[in-house]
């Protein structure tokens, strides 16, 4: 509205694509607490939930025509407008961590393939960053237990962006849904398995009162990270102090939310499996090797469009030469985790 | 003026509007994007490219730059995205196929078999022919979800066949417009879709949760109909044989099994694939369409012209009811936007009501606004405005809704718009004056507030199937 | 003016009819995705995008065949009881001050929002089945452009209407069947009071 003070804080709108009681809610707090205290009060992040200006998956469009300032959310939720978006996050898993494609989005040439994207193919009014290199996503919540492909044929499956191409090719029908929306649709029958991302997101919206049975480790989202957007306009016109603070408020926020999700979402599975008597399954070996071949497939497929062969070029020479020195040098964690508490592990 | 003020004028403004009668869809567009310029104003952005300008630049481009400056605010594109949350919401797909599968049933000869079944099954209880007339309306108003078309067929059906009985006018008149209501709140109906959509409580658990509430209101319905009959049998005498014939038992039971069962399948096979979870209330409406189709079919009722009617009206009631929410979502976005919503939970929440004492006062508003208004302005645009305030008294919405659809069977009973009651004066016979049904029409009333007392006080009748459906 | 809104009547009914025949669709189009999982445990990847293409084109494209049926619900509790001539005045400024603004937007903005997707030939997000919702996103175009058209006969409606002190009634059309029920039991009763 009209009449804003001269020394008032310049307030930032930033929409979540995130249902208010999400955990993510706290971790998107955590970065607009630390760009308040940085900007010393210059900056003031009004943080809304998903669905509160529009819905989960419109923030980019929203943060294009400036009706959002800001976003909190990830790029599969605008692939819609370009498959390309989901390898920034949910692409192929090429052996690398999250950790690791997130270091290709900063060093590896990611980001200006993103610029290229969203400002030059797309004429999209936004700048992207990226943060927070999220564990590798659990196969998900199925009501009875599933352990080789044939078990998964014709179940409705909630994923999204390219792993919703990926399970699909697995003989799954897959819808896309935001977070706050996969209960209320497992009720009404809309789909009757599901993965979201991590046990307390998941344990936060009732996954546990709908299925029992919630399989770790899994291809389909090895490596994504939030994306923080901002409506371009908007930015450039901010003093440089003040857009330094946005930008690297990012780096600053992923070490934090690291942080809190290893103590959540650890937390959180104990309970699932003490409290809410959650039977936690590894993924199967076949499921597994299944997935690896239907990504192949998809690469194929998608490598018959230049830019995205790009991308996948530029990630592939990444994670060739990064993920052989992290391999190499990785000791076995596992062997130390057995030797100080033997028999937890069930690997 | 502070922003909050300027949302309470705008809902001021808008509620006055309403009064003047204009098409509210629109009433509600505009003022959402007239209240939206002022909250979205932002000079320094909208007239960026303007400003940028150098002294040298033409008066063409200055001036078109202007203009551009001047629709440059963000609620043109909050007004197409929220319009286009309503073309897309998921929720929402089930209204026209309910729409359909009334309309097509509604046109498929069911309601004389059906009331003329029951008649004469019926014929040894207290109030026969009331009970049987309600039976009917409960069932045919679950089929089809909307109100006019109940009221008036069986006006003309089974109005006469009571007075012929020599029911007490007011009674008779007032079985038919409660009974003909009952299709609003008993699954599936478009009421709750229209309320899960506005609120986002899930519609399968509002359908589970629906059930016995509803049934509680049919059974003190039944209830008050035997009772007054046997109280006072001159108000219901016992029909002759010459009126309602005796049928040997076997004949009755081919009749229920031709006219009963079909439609009572058909709306169990809805009503069960949506709560147990095998179909989407969407692809369930979709099968009670096709369904109806069949049955319209198997009645010789399907001709061209009434599939033609059906689909027409469908698009009309779904089209009055969509843009609604086109609307509304667009105001509703700006006004709590400027904060409105803000300052009312603040006012409510200053005035140390107790829950009970809010939950009175606002069914007592929305019983209040059911006089002038109909159920889809008053789920669309006004439940909203408590929706925020719920969490603060500690009610759940699953449980505000059911008594919000007890409360807005009302609607159509009480004057100055009582739908019912205008349906049944404009077929009913001359000689049944418009106080006669107002009348009839008082102890049911007074059966809609037992009702919300009796769910009130054991909220296990609402939440017991939703629990045991879907574990929580 | 008569002649304009004719015109504008039946333009809204055409295109009104022709896209409520979507309900049809609709109905076996999920009730074919409903066999095909039961049946063959072979869902559909496309049912959920294409019932709400169905059903959101339906209702916009219906928006002004309903208001030319006069089907757009209204507080009308007082609006009844005045002159015609009253109606219409009220109604001619709350055209010109509350119709016209929204629809023009919903035109312009729409136009903005559904040129941006063809660009980039935007599909459904809700499914890997890549469904089209470009052409989808202009329907808001389409169905601004009949409305506005409708409400110049509207406007039209209030002038002549100031003037007789009478409505201009649409032609003839489906009723609902508590409306067909009233109007015959209307027609009897004169026949009884001649
Ligand atoms: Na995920
Ligand atoms: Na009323």
């Amino acid at each position: 509205a009209p009449a804003v003070l001269a020394q008032s804080p310049i307030v930032v709108k930033m929409q979540t694509s995130w249902p208010a009681s999400d955990i993510w809610m706290d971790f998107a707090r955590e970065y607009t607490t630390r760009v308040e205290e940085m900007s010393a009060g210059r900056l003031k992040i009004d943080l809304l939930p998903a669905g509160a200006v529009v819905g989960a998956f419109q923030v980019m469009d929203a943060c294009n025509d400036g009706v959002l300032d800001a976003a909190h959310t990830v790029p599969v939720y605008w692939y819609g407008k370009h498959k390309a978006a989901s390898f920034f996050g949910t692409g192929p898993v090429w052996g690398g961590s999250a950790t690791t494609m997130l270091g290709w989005f900063y060093q590896g040439g990611g980001a200006d393939l993103y610029r290229e994207l969203t400002q030059d193919i797309l004429g999209l009014n936004v700048y992207g960053f990226m943060g927070f290199p999220m564990y590798a996503q659990p196969f998900g919540w199925f009501k009875k237990e599933v352990s080789t492909v044939e078990d998964l044929q014709g179940f409705k499956y909630r994923t999204v962006g390219l792993a919703a191409d990926l399970l699909q090719a697995m003989g799954m029908s897959v819808a896309q849904l935001p977070g706050g929306e996969i209960v209320p649709a497992m009720e009404r029958g809309v789909i009757d398995a599901f993965e979201f991302n991590n046990p307390s997101s998941d344990s936060r919206f009732g996954a546990q009162d709908v299925a029992k049975n919630y399989y770790l480790s899994s291809y389909h989202q090895a490596s994504e990270s939030f994306e923080f957007l901002f409506n371009k306009d908007f930015f450039d016109d901010l003093d440089p102090d003040l857009q330094a603070i946005l930008k690297y408020g990012v780096e600053a926020a992923s070490t934090s939310n690291t942080a809190s999700a290893m103590d959540n979402y650890s937390a959180d599975l104990e309970k699932l499996q003490t409290e809410h008597g959650v039977t936690v399954h590894r993924t199967s070996k076949e499921i597994l090797d299944a997935q690896l071949k239907a990504w192949d497939q998809l690469i194929a497929d998608l490598e018959q469009d230049e830019f995205m062969k790009r991308i996948m070029d530029s990630q592939r020479a990444w994670v060739e030469r990064v993920t052989y020195y992290e391999l190499m040098n990785a000791p076995d964690y596992a062997l130390a985790y057995e030797h100080y508490f033997p028999g937890k592990l069930k690997l | 003026m502070t922003d909050p003020q300027v949302a309470l004028m705008m809902l001021g403004l808008f509620i006055f509007m309403v009064f003047l009668g204009f098409p509210i869809a629109f009433t509600l567009m505009a003022m959402g994007i007239g209240f939206g310029y002022y909250a979205y104003f932002d000079g320094a952005r909208m007239w960026r490219a303007y400003n940028r300008l150098d002294e040298t630049a033409s008066w063409w481009d200055s001036t078109s730059l202007w203009i551009d400056g001047f629709f440059n605010n963000r609620i043109f594109d909050l007004f197409i995205n929220q319009t286009y949350t309503v073309m897309s919401n998921e929720v929402l797909t089930a209204v026209p196929l309910f729409l359909f599968m009334g309309y097509i049933v509604e046109r498929a000869n069911i309601v004389d078999r059906l009331f003329t079944t029951l008649n004469i099954a019926s014929r040894n209880v207290p109030g026969s022919m009331g009970v049987a007339a309600l039976i009917t309306c409960a069932l045919f108003a679950t089929a089809t979800g909307i109100v006019g078309a109940v009221v008036t067929l069986m006006g003309l059906l089974a109005l006469p066949a009571m007075l012929k009985a020599r029911y007490d006018k007011s009674f008779a008149s007032g079985i038919i417009c409660a009974g003909g209501t009952l299709g609003i709140l008993i699954p599936p109906s478009i009421m709750l879709i229209v309320y899960a959509a506005a609120s986002g409580v899930s519609i399968v658990r509002l359908y589970a949760g629906a059930l016995l509430p509803g049934f509680t209101l049919v059974g003190l319905y039944l209830a008050y109909v035997v009772g007054r009959s046997i109280l006072q049998p001159k108000a219901a005498p016992r029909p002759t044989a010459d009126e309602v014939p005796e049928v040997p038992f076997l004949r009755l039971a081919g009749m229920i099994l031709t006219s009963f069962f079909p439609l009572a399948f058909l709306i169990l096979a809805v009503l069960g694939s949506i709560l147990f979870g095998l179909a989407t209330p969407t692809e369930a409406a979709s099968i009670g369409a096709l369904g109806g189709i069949l049955l319209a079919f198997a009645y010789r009722a399907m001709t061209f012209q009434r599939m033609r009617e059906s689909v027409y009206l469908t698009v009309r009631t779904t089209a009055m009811v969509c843009w609604l929410f086109v609307g509304s979502y667009t105001f509703s976005s700006v006004f709590s936007y400027l904060g409105g919503e803000q300052v009312i939970t603040e006012f409510v929440s200053g005035l140390d009501l107790t829950p009970l004492q809010f939950l009175l006062l606002a069914q007592l508003i929305i019983f209040l606004l059911g006089w002038p208004l109909e159920w889809s302005e008053i789920i669309i645009i006004f439940v909203p405005i408590f929706l925020p305030l719920l969490e603060i008294f500690g009610i759940d919405p699953l449980f505000f809704g059911i008594l919000v659809a007890l409360n807005l069977q009302t609607s159509f009973l009480t004057p100055p718009m009582a739908m019912s009651a205008y349906y049944l004066k404009g077929i009913a016979p001359p000689e049944i004056r418009l106080t006669q049904i107002f009348a009839g029409v008082m102890p049911f009333l007074f059966m809609v507030f037992v009702s919300m007392a009796i769910v009130y006080n054991f909220p296990q009748i609402v939440f017991y199937l939703p629990e045991q459906i879907y574990g929580r | 003016m008569t002649g304009f809104i004719r015109f504008a009547d039946s333009l809204s009914a055409w295109f009104g009819k022709a896209f409520a025949w979507l309900i049809v669709l609709m109905a076996f189009g999920t009730g074919y995705e409903v066999f095909v999982r039961y049946a063959l445990n072979s869902p559909t990847p496309w049912a959920l995008d294409v019932s709400f293409i169905m059903y959101g084109t339906l209702f916009m494209m219906g928006g002004a065949y309903t208001l030319s049926r006069g089907g757009h619900v209204r507080g009308d509790f007082l609006y009844r009881l005045w002159q015609p001539k009253t109606q219409a005045k009220v109604d001619l400024v709350l055209y010109l001050l509350f119709f016209f603004p929204g629809v023009t937007a919903l035109i312009l903005s729409g136009w903005k929002y559904a040129s941006r997707s063809w660009g980039y030939a935007e599909v459904s997000i809700n499914s890997p089945a890549g469904i089209p919702i470009y052409q989808f996103k202009t329907v808001m175009v389409a169905a601004g452009i009949l409305l506005f058209i409708q409400g110049i006969a509207q406007v039209m409606r209030c002038i002549l209407c100031i003037r007789t002190n009478q409505w201009l009634e649409p032609e003839e059309d489906i009723r609902e069947t508590e409306d067909i029920l009233l109007a015959r039991a209307t027609e009897a009763e004169k026949d009884a009071h001649p």
